[in-house]
């Protein structure tokens, strides 16, 4: 019998980035290597811990953004010219170094392991990741939960109760056309909650939700077992709190292991090191000094000129140190916590799915020896996902969560200041119209159910909390500024014209091919809640 | 950047600054602060100043009125802030955690006082700290809970630190 229960949780998001009219798209850029680095090396390890009948469990978050630039066939298809050029370098590189003791070895790990990310994306899955995912969500190894539709920023959408609906039910419902299913879980984006949000999930028959360690440690009434239970909301949600060891045993700037010397350095990438002539045609866009993903350096603990060639083989053992670390560690914090609360504790630990492979670049490699290591080296824990533990039965207390994010401060303040503060008021006018719009034609069909349908996929993307959250960043907010405004423009560009009944329909046509994702969107989901009886669990499977 | 195509998406559309109607909205950021944008339609004020006098309307100021309300939407306090003339949102501070405030916007009138113009919503500023209410029948005797706790702030990590998660690829 378990002592207790660990949930590790991949939260996989990118913002919806898809530009057919640039040959090359810095911002495409990051759902390509988010592939190479990230999402197909977990598939990897995950397809071999199957292989080798390892029981695992993990949950991913996978937002709606991002499964649909997965399906995708026009971001498939450049994923793949992307990967070719990348195998092409990998192998040149391989030529460059031939001799070199200790570079030609990492070329070759290099050329081999796109070489593999290629057979799998091409050979296993038929270009759709999806597959891969689905498969492992039916064989019992992982549970996938949703994120609402873009990624919004809940709190700071409330004064529209419709928009945040929306955001919600639309990601419900794409999740069941993906996978057949009802998630029984959400990712709330960035762990933002605020009071309420619990009542409009548990309409939409969502069974829980992930909220930062805050979110239940200052719940009220207090939480009888802090974190380590999910408390359930008076709207009968159950909520699980962040586990602030296991965030900081991986997170920790100073503590955490991706910080370790024998790890490899992000930072030194031949795409910045080598000579113009030569890395130059490989670059994305060609001729602009860009990360290419290879890089042949360790961390070292030194200036960045002066980082030692990485040995693989070093890391790897690093990365089995750090599982059994990790390991140990939870097997003495559960005994500890079983003794104090006399039942099985739950460790929630959600984590960035491109920490792993990408800035991490053994966190792959670090979650398969531990995966292994829990399945087959102690007895005191299981891992375990949110709805499995639910189904257990243990009686949850109820109260209130609070309302809180997993960003700085622990509250709004990075999606709502000085940098960004100005897009509340369209996005918040933006969704007052698309209420009277869809309130006023409840039954539309043809064009003007097309250009509702297109007013209400301008308005999501609007919201994306990508937007605000890279203006407070400061890098590239030229760019969030400019999708922010563009969408929003082109909303009430649709709104006048669905108003004075002028649709422009060709105009339409090169939005609904830009701005493609969600085919089945249901403008209706914004219908005033006013207006319309209380919407129930079946309006969204519809 | 965007590119040509993208702009003739836009046709050079335009974002309105104003949307030319009356209105103040309320977020929460934080325990202790809220943030108000507002819009006041040209008209609006207008018609304060035909109701007011040229005199009285040159002398007035605007305010914001912080209004902080129990559960059952009783005042408890309010208290007027002076804010600049041109100023189209505002940052209130030094509130408190777990409240409902709302706010109202005005002018102050030199004989009459602050005088309400637009209303907001009402907003619940999140908790600061571990709550005070005790469920009796979900209570661990007190030492246990005292170590269960404290388990949980030794770890937690200070706000800067946790936020350095890398996702500077934006």
């Amino acid at each position: 019998m378990a002592q207790g229960f660990l949930a590790l949780i991949l939260h996989s998001h990118l913002p919806y980035v898809r530009h057919p009219e640039h040959e090359y798209s810095l911002e495409e850029k990051w759902l390509f290597e988010g592939l190479t680095e990230c999402y197909i090396p977990l598939l990897q390890t995950m397809e071999a811990m199957r292989r080798d009948k390892i029981d695992f469990r993990l949950t991913f978050s996978l937002s709606p953004t991002l499964l649909s630039m997965l399906e995708d066939p026009f971001l498939q298809e450049r994923y793949s010219r992307y990967l070719s050029r990348l195998q092409e370098l990998a192998r040149l590189e391989e030529e460059r170094t031939a001799g070199d003791p200790e570079f030609h070895p990492l070329a070759r790990m290099y050329r081999e392991r796109f070489d593999s990310v290629a057979r799998y994306y091409h050979e296993r899955c038929g270009r759709r990741l999806l597959n891969a995912y689905r498969s492992f969500m039916e064989d019992g190894y992982i549970e996938i939960i949703t994120c609402a539709s873009t990624h919004g920023y809940l709190p700071l959408l409330e004064p529209q109760l419709e928009s945040v609906y929306a955001q919600l039910a639309n990601a419900v419902q794409y999740h069941m056309e993906l996978f057949g299913r009802r998630p029984r879980g959400i990712w709330l984006p960035e762990c933002a909650y605020s009071y309420g949000i619990d009542e409009l999930l548990s309409e939409l028959g969502v069974h829980y939700f992930i909220t930062a360690t805050h979110g239940v440690l200052y719940a009220a009434p207090r939480p009888k077992y802090g974190v380590y239970s999910p408390i359930l909301a008076p709207s009968g949600v159950a909520v699980f709190g962040r586990d602030p060891e296991t965030s900081k045993q991986v997170w920790s700037s100073r503590e955490g292991y991706p910080g370790d010397y024998d790890y490899r350095e992000f930072y030194r990438d031949i795409g910045y090191d080598l000579p113009m002539e030569y890395i130059g045609p490989y670059l994305h866009p060609p001729g602009l000094r860009s990360d290419t993903g290879i890089k042949y350096y360790r961390i070292s603990g030194t200036s960045l000129e002066h980082k030692k060639p990485y040995q693989p083989e070093r890391a790897r053992e690093k990365a089995a140190i750090h599982a059994g670390n990790f390991m140990f560690n939870r097997e003495q914090q559960i005994k500890y916590l079983r003794e104090l609360m006399g039942r099985p504790p739950i460790i929630v630990s959600p984590y960035d799915a491109e920490l792993f492979g990408h800035w991490w670049f053994e966190g792959p490699q670090w979650l398969d020896f531990l995966c292994r290591k829990i399945a087959c080296d102690q007895d005191c824990f299981k891992m375990i996902t949110p709805a499995e533990y639910l189904d257990l039965g243990y009686p949850l207390q109820v109260s209130q969560p609070n309302a809180s994010s997993w960003g700085d401060k622990g509250y709004h303040e990075f999606w709502l200041n000085g940098s960004n503060d100005w897009l509340y008021r369209h996005l918040h006018r933006a969704a007052e119209e698309m209420i009277a719009l869809a309130t006023e034609n409840p039954d539309a069909e043809g064009l003007l159910e097309k250009a509702l349908a297109q007013a209400a996929r301008e308005l999501l993307l609007a919201q994306s909390s990508d937007w605000a959250f890279i203006m407070t960043s400061g890098t590239m907010d030229e760019y969030a500024r400019g999708r922010a405004y563009s969408h929003l423009a082109r909303f009430f560009n649709l709104s006048r014209q669905i108003r004075d009944g002028s649709i422009d329909e060709k105009w339409l046509k090169q939005l609904q091919e830009t701005d493609n994702l969600f085919a089945n969107l249901d403008y209706r989901l914004y219908q005033s809640m006013e207006s319309t009886v209380p919407r129930s669990v079946e309006m969204a499977a519809r | 950047m965007l590119s040509a195509q993208q702009e003739a998406l836009n046709r050079g559309l335009v974002l309105p600054r104003y949307y030319g109607e009356d209105r103040l909205v309320l977020l929460p950021r934080d325990p202790y602060c809220i943030f108000a944008y507002w819009e006041i339609t040209p008209a609006t004020r207008e018609r304060l100043r035909e109701r007011w006098g040229e005199e009285a309307w040159n002398q007035a100021f605007p305010q914001l009125r912080v209004v902080k309300q129990n559960p059952a939407e009783r005042v408890e306090e309010s208290f007027e802030v002076t804010i600049q003339a041109e100023a189209e949102n505002w940052y209130l501070t030094n509130l408190q955690p777990d409240c409902y405030y709302h706010l109202e916007l005005g002018w102050r009138h030199p004989a009459a006082g602050f005088q309400p113009v637009l209303r907001s919503n009402t907003v619940r500023t999140p908790r600061d700290g571990i709550s005070d209410l005790i469920d009796e029948e979900w209570q661990l005797p007190d030492w246990k809970s005292r170590k269960l706790y404290r388990r949980i702030s030794l770890f937690h990590l200070s706000s800067p630190e946790l936020f350095r998660r890398p996702k500077s690829k934006f």
